[in-house]
């Protein structure tokens, strides 16, 4: 009855299908965990062996991922393995060595530090000097950054092989330092970061290939993190003001990508005196696709600077709120909301208000809707008093024709009466928006509103629910405006039946849905027992009970089958 | 002389003020400076202010306009095309192409850098505005192109001239410039991609020193295709001038070039865009085969290897590009690779893609196919005739079935007894290959049985054990690895 493990490991891998053989590698921990170390070391790696130069990528892979568990099944002789791992980061398909890299950093963790010092760094200066097959020069780079740290004496060999491969002429290398220059840094002593890094990060960043002047960024703002202000201001201003008038597009898009971080990285300091100038640039660059992307990083950016140079931006933003490019704007808008937030309200007002009012009625609805949304924002900033100002735009966004603005509006409404919580206020300038999700000819606008209905009403009480908006639903039920828009009133009386005590379910709401039961649509009659079992929670007199039930108890035969299921569910429970 | 006194006065008005354009375009013909330099008697000396005229018109072409739009600067940009004009039609006069145009090499090489080096423009489709509902324009125009193709056309030229030299020209085509030369082919202007491939070609042409170093760019252009970018619009333009490239190789092949064959030409064939440029591709392969036979194997071996999945299309291409270089293999090599190469045609017959399934009938048209067939008997037949047999009986499409019928007979006639030996085989093993999920998974009852005795046993080892994931199901052939694990897809 028991195998040999290593036997059927061996049987499966004589499958012919591809699929088949990668899941039995995938099982080869099983295996490794019944053969001991002694038994791997003799037996499976010398079948390995024989694997690389006849298997498919797909089985390679799985491979280099299961040689990475192995080692955590014998992590004292992990070392083992290595011979493999070397090779497969040496491999042509892409993830094969990504995935040999990643397995290779698992062993290094069960290594003394001078096992990293004598076999690891040998072993990546090795592949790092592989002139014929480039993949080994990648895979070293990739292998650098975790190790780094635990080389010891070594450090030194790596750092110069890394700078080496800074000025390699085969592009595939040089973009791979480029990515992972920040990342090294990370694990360097500062002094080695500004002597040894910054020169060929200078030169980097001046390649002639665009791709790997944009690959720089990410390692540009990475540095910033843990250079001071001083070292900032000497080594990485100057190259993000280089990268910022870049010729290629794609470069200043990838910095405008991480400007903001940039921007937390670098310090408020060198933030206020020279990035402001830098970004103003970006934004307004003559590509579209940046200024785009500027403007995103700019929601953020803003945090980053000083609240009296916020006034640089102003100008600019009210540039880019009358830019062609609709994708600008829509960004725009955001950054009008949350500029306000920052600035002095009077100083808002007359800056960006009217620009912001602008964009609501602008031709994209994708504009409309980010407008509508920061409008809130907006009116939120300046205080309750100026809302009258932008009420009447609120409700022409209403009446928008596409339904994602009208929601958008509809939740800045919800919104906006939920933090002034002025019940004057609301009365006079809100309410009337809000009722119109009752009569939206959207479902999702319909659904909105009736889902932030308690809030509302737990923030404005009953007087209002009662007061007010019922005979808003009263209404809606009464016109004959179809069975959608009466059943969504319906809901909304369930809504306010849950917020108010007995009696006035009793007096008020019950002979509404009272009237409804006998609706000539089926849904608005089942809808209508759901919503007169809900009342019933709630009213005490019996008489009145009494009565519910009974006009439930004479839809029990409705010829509708649906109504009939839902009047049998109430009556039993 | 006094032709030569009014230009001299000319010149310096001109260049005090550049924006006065009217004052100049008043007095111009045509085509002034021919006009200026046939009066030039001794063609080995040419006057000051002719060179200076030429000097600054190039500068004036060096200067960066934005041509995406046509309202800014339209006064400069016509005059800048007026010179590029009179740029080009010098080149006609041999005599001043030795003695203006070769001694100022380094200022055109340089306007010429200056105008096409640019970072490319992504050419965005007509609808600006994101409303849904707008159609999509296939025509892909830069708009910058009107003004880019006379430089083309000036660089074009310059270097099919014969007066310009190797030595002369060497200096400026750097490893840095063919590299941001090459960066151009990924253009999406194909008017552009054909300009660059006729400069390229005449270039790889022309200047025989630098033809190591371009052919080293192109390959780093390829591999950056192969393993990191996926997608390079110039691929197919590219190859037609390694084809061409190729085709000068001389025999035997150079080491450097059989490697070049397997680490780029093989590994093309397996990039998701391989579509776009597989007919160059394909004539290239086929190049290298017809200067050296023995690489046929490797290229069986590269193209069963990254066999397309989930895309006929492209499945068609390579059933194409096997049967061709098939015939290139000499059939002793093929062994170890005949049991992949049967069963991938097995399952291409057999497949849903009714194309595809035509394509591979038709290696069963081919004489040296089936030569290879009949090498091969002890293997081929034991695999082809049961399942060719079930397939003829049960598919689906009538002409198709109407052909593998035909199939049989042509097994048959082969060797009768063979055919009748493989039928009447009790257990075909090959049958799998069209069999569905379940019977397969019957198949594997076994050895699934002794995975979990033995995990049973690696728990009872180590507690901690945990139980391998395996990526693929048997009603689920795409794995967990590649993203497309979301339970959407089922495959078989």
């Amino acid at each position: 009855m028991s195998e040999n493990p290593f036997e059927v490991l061996k049987e499966d891998m004589e499958n012919e299908e591809v699929y088949l053989k990668v899941n039995a590698m995938h099982r080869v921990k099983v295996v490794a965990t019944l053969l001991g170390s002694d038994k791997i070391k003799s037996q499976l790696i010398p079948y390995f062996e024989t694997l690389l130069k006849k298997e498919d990528d797909e089985v390679l892979f799985a491979l280099a991922e299961e040689l990475g568990n192995i080692a955590q099944i014998i992590p004292n002789q992990s070392i083992c393995l290595l011979t493999l791992l070397e090779q497969l980061a040496g491999f042509d398909e892409t993830v094969v060595r990504e995935q040999a890299v990643r397995s290779i950093t698992i062993v290094c963790g069960f290594l003394a530090d001078n096992e990293i010092a004598n076999t690891i760094v040998p072993m990546i200066i090795r592949l790092a000097s592989n002139d014929s097959n480039f993949t080994c020069r990648v895979s070293a780079v990739s292998l650098m950054c975790p190790l780094y740290a635990r080389a010891g004496n070594q450090k030194e060999k790596i750092r110069q092989k890394f700078t080496e491969l800074c000025s390699e002429e085969t592009p595939m290398v040089r973009r791979a330092v480029a990515t992972k220059i920040g990342e090294i840094a990370q694990f360097m002593d500062k002094i080695h970061v500004i002597q040894d890094l910054i020169p060929v990060l200078k030169q980097l960043c001046q390649d002639e290939q665009d791709q790997v002047r944009l690959l720089c960024m990410e390692s540009l703002m990475n540095i910033a993190k843990i250079l001071n202000s001083g070292e900032n201001k000497t080594n990485i201003l100057p190259l993000i003001i280089q990268s910022a008038e870049d010729k290629s597009w794609r470069v200043r898009l990838a910095l405008s990508k991480i400007f903001a971080d940039l921007a937390e990285a670098v310090g408020k300091e060198i933030a206020d005196s020279s990035l402001i100038q830098i970004f103003s640039n970006l934004l307004k660059d003559t590509e579209c696709d940046v200024r785009v992307i500027a403007v995103k990083s700019l929601a953020r950016f803003i945090k980053f600077v000083s609240p009296e140079k916020l006034n640089l931006i102003v100008p600019l933003l009210q540039l880019l709120s009358k830019d062609p490019f609709s994708q600008v704007k829509q960004n725009a808008c955001e950054v009008i909301g949350q500029i306000a937030t920052l600035l002095p309200k009077e100083y808002s007002q007359s800056k960006l208000q009217q620009q912001l009012i602008d964009l609501m009625a602008d031709d994209n609805q994708d504009v409309r809707r980010n407008a509508a949304k920061s409008a809130g924002q907006f009116a939120a900033a300046i205080g309750p008093e100026a809302l009258n100002q932008f009420v009447p735009f609120l409700k022409k966004c209403m009446d928008d024709p596409k339904w994602r603005v009208r929601k958008e509006t509809m939740q800045t409404i919800i919104q906006l009466a939920l933090t002034v919580k002025n019940p004057d206020v609301f009365n006079k300038q809100l309410e009337s928006v809000f009722v119109m999700f009752l009569k939206d000819r959207a479902a999702e606008v319909r659904s909105m509103g009736l889902s932030q209905l308690p809030a509302l009403i737990a923030a404005y009480k009953q007087e209002w629910a009662v007061g007010n908006f019922l005979s808003k639903c009263v209404e809606t039920l009464s016109k004959d405006v179809g069975s959608l828009y009466r059943i969504n009133a319906l809901y909304a009386i369930q809504q306010i039946s849950f917020a108010v005590d007995g009696p006035v379910a009793q007096d008020r709401l019950w002979p509404i849905v009272q009237k409804c039961l006998k609706d000539t649509v089926p849904n608005i009659r089942f809808v209508s027992i759901r919503v007169a079992k809900s009342l019933s929670k709630k009213i005490d007199n019996q008489q009145t009970l009494n009565q519910i039930k009974q006009a439930i108890n004479e839809l029990i035969d409705d010829p509708d089958r649906d109504v009939k299921f839902y009047a049998q569910e109430a009556l039993q429970n | 002389m006094n032709n030569k006194a009014a230009s001299s006065k000319q010149t310096p008005a001109v260049r005090q003020q550049p924006q006065a354009t009217t004052t100049t375009s008043q007095n111009r013909t045509p085509q002034p400076m021919i006009q200026n330099m046939a009066r030039v008697t001794d063609p080995k000396h040419v006057p000051k202010e002719i060179r200076d005229q030429f000097l600054k018109k190039i500068h004036f072409c060096s200067q960066p306009y934005d041509f995406n739009d046509d309202t800014k600067n339209v006064k400069e940009k016509q005059e800048r095309s007026q010179y590029l004009q009179e740029l080009f039609d010098l080149l006609k006069e041999p005599n001043f192409v030795v003695n203006l145009v070769v001694p100022h090499l380094d200022l055109i090489i340089e306007m010429i850098e200056k105008n096409i080096f640019r970072p490319l423009p992504i050419l965005k489709k007509t609808a600006t505005n994101g409303e849904i509902g707008m159609e999509d324009d296939d025509q892909l125009i830069d708009p910058a192109w009107t003004h880019l193709q006379p430089v083309y056309e000036y660089f074009l030229q310059l270097i099919v001239n014969e007066q310009p030299d190797v030595k002369s020209l060497k200096i400026f085509i750097t490893h840095s410039f063919i590299q941001e030369f090459l960066e151009l082919f990924d253009s999406e202007e194909p008017r552009e991609r054909e300009y660059l491939k006729n400069i390229l070609h005449r270039l790889y042409a022309k200047l025989v020193p630098r033809r190591k170093m371009i052919r080293k760019a192109i390959n780093d252009c390829f591999y950056t295709l192969i393993h990191e970018t996926y997608k390079f619009n110039g691929a197919a333009e590219l190859l037609d001038i390694l084809a061409s490239i190729i085709s000068g190789f001389a025999v035997p092949l150079r080491e450097e070039h059989v490697i070049f064959f397997k680490t780029v030409i093989i590994p093309l064939h397996k990039v998701q865009t391989c579509q776009f440029y597989h007919e160059q591709l394909l004539r290239c392969s086929m190049l290298f085969l017809s200067k050296d036979p023995t690489l046929a194997t490797f290229l069986v071996e590269g193209l069963l290897r990254y066999w397309p999945f989930a895309n006929s299309a492209k499945e068609v291409m390579f059933l194409n590009e096997l049967l061709e270089v098939l015939e290139v293999c000499e059939i002793s090599k093929l062994e170890p690779l005949i049991p992949k190469l049967f069963k991938r045609l097995i399952k291409c017959i057999a497949g849903p893609h009714l194309q595809v399934a035509d394509r591979a009938m038709c290696f069963f048209e081919n004489d040296y196919f089936l030569t290879i067939l009949k090498s091969y008997k002890p293997f081929t037949f034991p695999l082809l005739v049961p399942v060719i047999a079930q397939i003829a009986d049960t598919h689906w499409h009538k002409v198709l079935q109407e052909s593998l019928n035909a199939l049989k007979t042509i097994l048959k006639e082969i060797d009768y007894q063979a055919f009748d030996k493989a039928l009447n085989n009790k257990d075909p093993k090959y049958l799998y290959i069209i069999q569905d999920a379940k019977n397969q998974k019957k198949d594997r009852q076994k050895i699934e049985e002794k995975w979990k005795n033995l995990t049973k046993q690696a728990i009872q080892k180590n507690p901690n054990f945990k139980e391998p994931i395996v990526p693929y199901s048997d009603t689920h052939i795409v794995g967990e690895h590649n993203g497309l694990n979301n339970g959407n897809i089922t495959i078989l």
